[in-house]
């Protein structure tokens, strides 16, 4: 191995590119930059697995059915809040088909969300699992409860917790997030984000523009609800199939739970519907869930699958956290921001983790005074946890509209405050080109029109910003890459496909080095023992994956290097690669011959990922990482007479470093507008106020957007920068590409109607709200 | 869902019977959108299932109609949503049914959803949906009062606050339909004396008994240049529960509206006919501010919840646009 070595990358954006220095460990491949030209990496290709999803050919955890499994169905606490005088689970035990019972309280214990595990069953059949549950009796004595965020602030508000709270992070959460600097009853205050002196800023204002503005509880909503299947192979053994984004967070929970060894625990995730944050460790973040199917399982000599049902996925599986923000913000005459101060209040359920990232603290930058203060507020229900981008979504919604209000009170334009105080050069040139393709100038006119002549259908612009880091992991993967003797290649890593298209840019990293077909390349992953590798969560997994998985099919060429070089009767150095066959002078050999000649059945190598060597050109927060840039617009069409918003257009602008596969990315930037469109106009957890329990625990009317309700048009355009982070370039894509969609549309509303809904979501009531539309109570 | 025994009888007669012997504990299965919703839920669990999709030829004939009958249409309670969305027949008079049809559900609920099942179905209402809680439904109190109600009654409510689900049941308010109950004591009555009204009977929304089948709706023949209308305002745009529909029928002869019928949906716990609104377009040439008036007419007495006084606004911003659609006047900008 050589040693460590100095290469120059030529790095940067659009016109805006420059050579830098970087060192790099021992028996690293020098990274693709903008001098490199690729073949397969970068280029369109469809996802390989895709004829096995559209043709019902791929297996996910609700698919799996181990021979003899039973259902496992668990009973859950209906009061917010209740202590257990008594609970009685025999009866169940004697009900047709049941082979296990649990009890998961016992008398004494205090059930703190309607949803909590009390018991569970393992029985033949779904029905009888369901009804081996009512025979399950369980006393409560109910004490007072608060479902309600700002009713959970009061003084004198029930407690939620009698104690000191401990975290539970997750893979899902953003790096550096967290922590606590006290607690006083229901609220626990985070550390905050703190630049120059706010208060000072804001006296020194000469204009200045102060709400609150609130947001909802969103929940995950996977398609593919939490589920596992267990099967244990002996009794310090125990296969898991899991509907995961950590493989290894369900292996090393499970084996922490029943006292195993993680190696002798064998998960599999071949594939997943979705998790967006809420599916790592073996458990939901509100339900023991691995420990009930391994329990029951263990019990009843027999595989146990655990699968929950729409109404379990919504009160026990993490939501995003609600937010109250009171923003204030102040500028000079002349439009030159002087401060910005938030002040949130969020609650996350029992749970923490109810901040609002970094959006009013990170992009703004050339304000010279910020505060950001994060309270989480304990409620009687179910608890939040990391959902895509956990924070920003609702930190994002409230900045950029009271910029745009602001703005407005300046009369500046919202798009030109922005760029006056955002230093970030690539979201610049984003705003820039933005600003052209979407119409933004003649857009605004037209918005100004409508309004002045108070039409009934107004239209209206708006625009908002991401900020993300580079968080791709070092040291974290081994990838595996094979070529065998009959000239097939394989690349093995014990990682998951979340949905966002890993194994076909798993398979074109491997084509480009080994310069063979996509299809040539079997993937295999979704499965612990295929090497270790990361959760599917901040953002990381092509960032932190293919830079792992390069170094091994490099590592397999030079081998095949070596082998050609000796066929061909010279030194391996003099050996060129083109088309898949190896060169030397005059000499060529084809890649089916060459691998008949391997010795033994194949040519091995593994690879990793050092730690990331290139921030090029911004740092996230003063990190190490590069700060990732994106910017949505949005057009909105508004029926004041009826207070419907519909969204007409969305252009997201996004950078994620060098894209591996455009259609792949593409969608994944479709996904976050789709998501925070959703979030934007109806997604919503309704809680009763006086009963404590959910009421719309259901695709019914817990709304998640339709075909009708996406934006008309998705205009996904990439601004690509080679950052030097790695050896492929790759960084993330999936948080960032939803942050801004929900606080682009609210801008955009505040455009048609001259008036802000700082209430998300933007429901009709909202909107004949802010028109002043709606009568008192009482009135005609 | 609890395990249950299907039937599948040949005759109405026989049906009927089926369902009429232990009423409490048996129902009648046409599309079974709503029925098997209740059943997962654990809101309900009927030991029998009565189909009504298996009926020999002559019993179906009446139930699956849907065409000419007399002057006026006929629409058989089989005839699924999607059938009515697609009927050609209708024309402007009618157009309000088959607008309504369209807007209902899913494209995969219309095609199992028939026509009796849509005008039968119990409430949405979350609090009626919620297995965990007893509401007025099945207790002593609308649980919609002191709880979350911005989805509730603003017209007509208490002491339960439901709004009527049925989207069919607007539009043929607005078109006068009668409905044909066969059973104990056949008989064919006005749209309006099939619902229960909560002050009536809070428990139920119909009034049919155990063992009466709602076989057909009819339409009378239609007016002199009569067209009609439906609109729905939602949340969201793909299958979603209305916060209010409108249904307008008219007949305009020589710039005059006549014989003009204004329904409401999801604002009361029947489907609302307005005559004040009525009263103030009958015999009017058509206009924009008319139309305001008569909109505001429609809302004058509504007595909102904490949450729901948005309806108010929202549903007049709909009836004027359906006026302004059905009578060809052009909605301003």
């Amino acid at each position: 191995m050589p040693d460590d070595q100095r290469v120059t990358l030529k790095v940067g954006f659009a016109e805006q590119l420059r050579d830098i220095e970087v060192q790099l460990p021992a028996g690293e491949p020098k990274p693709w930059d903008a001098r490199s030209e690729l073949k397969v990496v970068g280029k369109p290709h469809p996802r390989v697995e895709a004829p096995l999803k559209v043709s019902g050919a791929a297996k996910y955890t609700h698919d799996i059915v181990p021979p003899n499994a039973l259902w496992a169905a668990v009973l859950r606490s209906p009061h917010p809040c209740a202590v257990v005088e008594s609970i009685d689970v025999a009866p169940a035990q004697s009900q047709p088909g049941v082979s296990a019972v649990l009890a998961l309280v016992k008398p004494g214990e205090r059930v703190i969300f309607a949803g909590q595990d009390i018991a569970a069953v393992a029985a033949k059949t779904p029905e009888q699992a369901e009804a081996a549950l009512r025979a399950i009796a369980v006393g409560y004595k109910t004490e007072p409860f608060v479902v309600d965020t700002a009713a959970a602030m009061q003084d004198g508000a029930p407690l939620v917790h009698r104690g000191k709270v401990t975290e539970r992070s997750t893979e899902g959460d953003e790096p550096g997030a967290g922590g606590s600097a006290g607690q006083r009853g229901n609220v626990r205050t985070s550390p905050s984000m703190k630049k120059g002196d706010a208060k000072k800023g804001l006296r020194m204002a000469k204009v200045s523009h102060e709400a609150t503005y609130t947001t909802q509880v969103h929940t995950h909503s996977a398609l593919e609800t939490h589920s596992i299947v267990v099967q244990w192979d002996g009794p310090k053994q125990a296969t898991v199939w899991c509907s995961t984004q950590g493989i290894f967070s369900v292996r090393d929970e499970f084996a922490e739970v029943f006292e195993l060894k993680p190696a002798d625990v064998h998960v599999h995730t071949d594939f997943l519907g979705g998790g967006f944050g809420a599916k790592f460790g073996a458990s939901a973040p509100g339900s023991r869930m691995g420990f009930i199917a391994g329990e029951l399982a263990r019990k009843a000599g027999a595989p146990v699958r655990l699968l929950l049902d729409r109404k379990e996925e919504h009160l026990c599986t993490g939501n995003r956290p609600d937010s109250r923000q009171h923003v204030k913000i102040g500028a000079s005459a002349d439009g030159k921001l002087t401060a910005i101060h938030v002040v949130a209040h969020g609650s996350a359920g029992i749970g923490t983790g109810a901040g609002v990232g970094r959006n009013a603290f990170g992009i703004y930058s050339r304000c010279p005074n910020v505060l950001v203060e994060s309270h989480d507020v304990f409620t009687h229900a179910g608890p939040g946890t990391a959902m895509r981008a956990p924070g920003h979504p609702q930190g994002a919604f409230a900045l950029e509209l009271a910029i745009d209000e602001l703005a407005k009170k300046l009369k500046i334009d919202p798009l030109d405050l922005r760029l006056s105080h955002d230093e970030h050069p690539v979201r610049r040139h984003q705003f820039e080109l933005g600003r052209k393709q979407f119409g933004w100038d003649a857009g605004r006119k037209q918005a100004a029109a409508l309004r002045d002549k108070q039409a009934r259908v107004r239209r209206g612009f708006g625009v908002a910003a991401s900020i993300w880091g580079d968080f791709g992991r070092g040291k974290a993967v081994v990838a595996t890459v094979s070529v065998l003797r009959d000239g097939s290649v394989e690349v093995k890593n014990g990682l998951q496909d979340i949905g966002g298209g890993i194994t076909t840019v798993v398979a074109q990293v491997v084509a480009e080095v080994l310069q063979r077909p996509v299809e040539a390349v079997r993937v295999r992953l979704g499965d612990s023992e295929l090497g270790p590798s990361v959760g599917s969560g901040g953002s990381v997994t092509t960032a932190s994956v293919t830079p792992a998985v390069r170094a091994a099919a490099e590592g397999v060429k030079t081998q095949l290097t070596a082998l050609a070089a000796k066929q061909l009767g010279r030194k391996p150095e003099e050996v060129t690669w083109s088309e898949g066959q190896a060169r030397a002078g005059s000499k060529s050999i084809a890649w089916a011959e060459l691998c008949k000649k391997i010795e033994g059945e194949a040519v091995v190598a593994t690879g990793t990922r050092p730690e990331t060597y290139g921030a090029y050109p911004v740092k996230f927060m003063g990190g190490n990482s590069y700060q990732i840039a994106g910017v949505q617009f949005a057009e909105v069409r508004v029926d004041t007479w009826t207070g419907v918003v519909g969204v007409e257009r969305v252009l997201a602008v996004h950078d994620c470093g060098k894209v591996m596969n455009p259609l792949t990315a593409r969608s994944q930037v479709q996904g976050g507008v789709i998501l925070g469109t959703s979030y934007a106009l109806t997604e919503q957890r309704v809680m009763d106020r006086v009963r404590g329990v959910m009421l719309n625990p259901n695709l019914e009317t817990y709304k998640i957007a339709g075909a009708r309700d996406v934006p008309r048009e998705i205009d996904v355009v990439f601004t690509p920068v080679d950052t030097g982070a790695n050896n492929t370039g790759a960084i993330g894509i999936g948080e960032p590409s939803t942050i801004p969609t929900a606080a682009a549309i609210a801008c955009a509303v505040h455009d048609a109607l001259g008036v802000a809904v700082r209430d998300l979501p933007l429901t009709p009531d909202r909107v004949l709200a802010a028109l002043g539309a709606v009568p008192t109570r009482g009135g005609g | 869902m609890q395990p249950f025994v299907l039937s599948r009888p040949k005759t109405l007669a026989e049906a009927a019977e089926l369902a009429s012997a232990r009423p409490q504990d048996s129902a009648l299965r046409a599309g079974g959108i709503d029925l098997i919703d209740r059943m997962k839920e654990g809101l309900e669990a009927p030991a029998r299932l009565v189909e009504l999709r298996w009926l020999g030829e002559a019993d179906r004939e009446v139930m699956r109609a849907l065409g000419p009958e007399g002057d006026g249409v006929q629409v058989g309670a089989l005839v699924t949503l999607a059938q009515l969305a697609a009927h050609e027949g209708f024309g402007e008079a009618h157009a309000a049914l088959r607008e309504a049809a369209g807007s209902a559900a899913t494209p995969t609920i219309r095609n199992a959803a028939t026509l009796g099942g849509n005008l039968l179905q119990r409430p949405r209402c979350w609090y009626f949906r919620h297995a965990d809680l007893v509401c007025l439904k099945g207790g002593s109190a609308c649980l919609a009062v002191s709880g979350e109600n911005k989805f509730h009654a603003i017209l007509g409510g208490g002491p339960s606050f439901i709004v009527h689900p049925s989207t069919l049941a607007c539009a043929l308010t607005a078109l006068d339909a009668r409905v044909e109950i066969r059973g104990a004591s056949p008989r064919t009555l006005p749209l309006a004396e099939l619902f229960v009204t909560p002050k009536q009977d809070a428990k139920r929304e119909h009034a049919l008994q155990p063992g009466e089948v709602l076989v057909r709706a009819i339409l009378p023949k239609p007016g002199p240049e009569q067209r009609s209308g439906y609109a729905a305002v939602k949340e969201k745009q793909s299958h979603d529960w209305p916060l209010a529909e409108a249904a307008v029928k008219m007949s305009l002869q020589s710039g005059v509206m006549t014989d003009v019928r204004v329904a409401l949906g999801h604002v009361a716990p029947i489907p609302w006919r307005s005559r004040e609104a009525e009263a103030v377009l009958e015999g009017k040439p058509p206009s924009e501010a008319l139309f305001a008036a008569a909109a505001k007419a429609a809302l004058a007495e509504a007595k909102p919840l904490r949450d729901n006084a948005y309806k108010i606004p929202l549903a007049q911003g709909l009836l004027r646009e359906v006026l302004h659609r059905v009578a060809g006047v052009p909605l301003p900008e």
